[in-house]
């Protein structure tokens, strides 16, 4: 029987920054299935910036295999990045262009059709309601809008794997709302999402698999969704404290 | 709570500026290229000054008006317009440093969250524009007084120095330290206005670039005018009979008008000290007092606009843009990115619309001061010299090509588009820009007579592959020595050593070029060799420099380009 699509692979994945550096990631593996929301956890300066930044083909990493679809990232870049979507921690966006340019150039970057970038962007206002924002300079928004505006650039062309790092940072609750359940809605459509994130509840009740990193390793892969099933009393904030603080 | 000066607050924000300044020196943020180029063309200014300035004062001495010599009057004008100008440039500079220091500095938000009161913060922002207007005023004062102590005749010392040599010598040291004062209350007071045409025009970009352009082109226009009367004095004795009666009655109207220039002349010349020193004095004492009264409100106003993210400008509104190729949108960001940036709109597409003006005016200048003082013309060497100078200061922009990104750099390189797309999107963008703006030059340098169709293709084919060969090295360099702005706005500030080092190469070059082809033209013409000679010659040299500094740029660029650019984790902010 054939199982779940594989949409991320990682083997043994090795950063450093420098030559004499500490390991930035240290032999991190795992794999995002096509349907699922994947988080990554860790304290500040765990390494899961890092190792999304290894994904999305920003970084550059010493060893390892990051496969997206199937495409590896160093041999086929530009496969794998057809297939993905990214949303920085940074929110960085071209300040210059107003929101709907932004919008356009990764729509032509991404060679969307003009009958479905039409038709993906209206969904998508209807999601993040920039409202008439979205014909102002980027430079004038909010934390916020530039995160909206960077995830409807992100989502133009329908990637099949959407990467999102500290995606709730700076969004109002109503948009919170909306972009989890814009998450749900979009993992159960076939896509795969991976996000990192500081925010203990939302990770618990929107992925159904969490990847725990410390210093840099990968310390477990657990199956969220299963042990909620299990034990319904399961106290995730404790979970994740206890096994964070582990050496 | 009242907003009062505290002075004990104040030297904690000259400490944290003194740090800020030494870390500039530091080893791995100095930028040594800039810092000597700085210094050879302050040293260059003030040597050119010297020599002309004091031609000038000897011609302009020698005057007479109703048939009588009156070196006194003339001292009194000269003196006068010199100060005035200094105090102008100092005061144009000081509404700039204002502007950065008290409005767009990123410490200001910080500073409006402490219990910091606006003026402490305003005096202290204002000392540290004083101690970097105090250098330029100490080399322009100093530059001045010595050039009119060498060339006043010696029968009129008694006018220059009526109160002994002690008393002038005093004086320009106290003229060095008092100038910038009252530049920079005057600029406080123009701050304000300025601010305000600032950001009216802050999202009017066309507006913006086209007033930009225009000042610029009419402060070249004001330069080439200045030039064409150093060419006329180095030609002979035409500038004496220029200052006739009638112009020399314009100028005494003119210098009762140029206050605090005037005062300035007039406290040294010892005519009318006492009034003129008390008038200064309340002058400095009103600017001072009004800038205090009104610069908490000017900083509560600017501070409130960069918080909220600067005016909210409605833009009419757009749909989704039809699809364009993947090349084409990179090309359109680069131009969207740079048009939308003022201070990169005005380095780089002002610049290179002035160009063909820049290029005309001095040759204006060169060419007759030349076929003057050799007898030949030169106008193809010196087309090309000038052509050639100028292209490299217009392509200094590129040097920016990768850091200007920010950390969006990083962003593209996660998009589905190969290095080759992104590196040469941003070189095409910039030949396109050179190639209109060499054209332009070719076209008016042919359209004024100056040289023939044929030279003036060979002008623009040399020029535009100078230009190309300039780009591509600035690029890779700018990639390999990237440094990413921390600013809010992505927007680089300060110009680092990539700039500089791309400025002296770029001249270096022009100057190989441009200073080969005339020293050639110059044996050739002194032997009597054929000019036809010299022309051929001309063409091979240009072509050869040209063409071995293009193949070698272009290996520069590409050179391992793929693996760095796969690789890159450079800008500072990884």
């Amino acid at each position: 029987m054939k199982g779940p699509e594989e949409v991320l692979r990682i083997r043994g994945l090795y950063k450093k920054y420098a030559k004499n550096a500490d390991w930035a990631v240290k032999n991190v593996s795992f794999n995002c299935y096509a349907g699922e929301i994947v988080g990554l956890l860790g304290h500040n300066g765990a390494g899961k910036s890092t190792t999304l930044k290894c994904l999305e083909g920003m970084l550059p990493y010493e060893r390892g295999e990051i496969s997206i679809c199937g495409y590896d990232i160093k041999r086929q870049p530009m496969d794998a990045k057809r297939n993905m979507g990214f949303v920085t921690d940074n929110h960085a966006v071209f300040l210059k262009m107003t929101g709907i340019q932004y919008v356009t150039f990764m729509a032509d970057v991404y060679k969307v059709p003009e009958d479905l970038r039409v038709r993906r962007l209206a969904q998508l206002e209807s999601v993040f309601q920039l409202g008439d924002a979205i014909n102002n300079l980027v430079s004038s928004y909010s934390h916020g809008m530039r995160q909206k505006v960077c995830m409807m650039g992100s989502l133009i062309h329908h990637p099949k794997l959407w990467i999102l790092d500290e995606p709730m940072t700076g969004l109002d609750p109503r948009t919170m709302r909306a972009v989890q359940d814009f998450m749900r809605k979009y993992a159960s459509m076939g896509n795969s999402i991976i996000f990192s994130s500081h925010a203990l509840n939302t990770v618990a009740h929107l992925c159904d698999r969490v990847v725990l990193i410390r210093k840099g390793k990968q310390i477990n892969d657990i199956n969220v969704k299963h042990i909620i099933a299990m034990n319904p009393n399961f106290d995730f904030e404790e979970y994740f404290l206890s096994h964070e603080g582990q050496d | 709570m009242k907003d009062k000066i505290d002075f004990s607050l104040v030297k904690t924000l000259l400490g944290k500026q003194r740090d800020e300044r030494r870390s500039a020196y530091r080893k791995g943020n100095f930028d040594a290229v800039g810092f000597f180029l700085r210094l050879i063309l302050v040293a260059l200014f003030v040597a050119v000054f010297v020599i002309f300035f004091g031609r000038f004062m000897s011609i302009y001495f020698s005057i007479r008006t109703r048939g009588l010599l009156n070196v006194r009057d003339r001292l009194y004008e000269a003196l006068t317009v010199s100060y005035m100008v200094i105090v102008i440039s100092l005061t144009v500079g000081g509404v700039g440093s204002m502007i950065r220091e008290l409005f767009l500095a990123d410490d200001i938000k910080l500073f409006s969250a402490m219990p910091v009161g606006p003026r402490s913060l305003f005096v202290a922002k204002l000392i540290s524009i004083y101690r970097k207007q105090l250098l330029l005023s100490i080399v322009t004062v100093l530059a001045v007084n010595i050039t009119v102590y060498l060339n006043v005749p010696a029968e009129a010392m008694g006018y220059l120095m009526p109160k002994g040599p002690w008393f002038y010598w005093g004086m320009t040291v106290l003229f060095c330290f008092v100038l910038p004062m009252v530049s920079i209350a005057i600029a406080s007071l123009l701050a304000l206005p300025y601010y305000a045409i600032r950001q009216f025009l802050q999202n009017r970009y066309a507006l913006m670039f086209i007033i930009v352009t225009a000042l610029t082109a009419l402060a070249f226009y004001a330069y080439a005018v200045v030039l064409g009367a150093v060419k006329e004095m180095l030609l002979g004795d035409d500038l004496k009979y220029f200052f006739n009666e009638s112009v020399m009655h314009g100028i005494g109207v003119a210098v009762y008008y140029l206050v605090p220039g005037k005062w300035l002349a007039r406290f040294l010349l010892n005519r009318g000290m006492l009034e003129n020193g008390l008038l200064m004095l309340a002058v400095l004492i009103v600017c001072a007092v009004i800038a205090l009264l009104i610069i908490r409100s000017i900083m509560v106003r600017a501070l409130q606009a960069r918080i909220s993210g600067g005016a909210h400008f409605m833009y009419p509104k757009r749909y989704i843009g039809d699809p364009r190729p993947q090349f084409g949108a990179l090309i359109r960001k680069e131009f969207v990115q740079i048009f939308r940036t003022p201070s990169y709109m005005f380095s780089y597409f002002s610049i290179a619309v002035i160009m063909p003006l820049m290029v005309y005016f001095c040759m204006e200048v060169a060419s007759s001061l030349v076929t003057k003082l050799i007898g030949y013309n030169f106008n193809l060497e010196l087309a090309l010299f000038l052509t050639l100078l100028f292209s490299a200061l217009t392509n200094v922009f590129c040097s920016t090509n990768i850091s200007r990104e920010g950390p969006m750099f990083y962003s593209v390189k996660a998009l589905p588009v190969s290095y080759r797309q992104v590196i040469s999107s941003k070189i095409v963008f910039c030949l396109f820009v050179s190639l209109a703006s060499e054209f332009i030059t070719a076209v008016v340098l042919f359209g004024a007579g100056y040289v023939p169709v044929s030279a003036a293709a060979f002008v623009f084919l040399i020029g535009v592959v100078f230009s190309f060969a300039q780009i591509c090295f600035a690029t890779r360099y700018d990639f390999n020595h990237a440094r990413f702005s921390t600013e809010d706005d992505g927007e680089i500030k300060e110009s680092g050593s990539t700039v500089s080092t791309i400025i002296v190469l770029g001249m270096l070059l022009a100057f190989l070029i441009g200073g080969s082809v005339l020293l050639i033209k110059l044996l050739y013409t002194l032997r009597s060799a054929g000019a036809s000679s010299a022309g051929y010659l001309t063409y091979a040299i240009v072509g050869g420099i040209t063409l071995v500094a293009t193949a070698l740029s272009c290996f520069y660029l590409v050179f391992r380009l793929r693996r760095k650019y796969y690789e890159f984790s450079g800008g500072g902010l990884m």
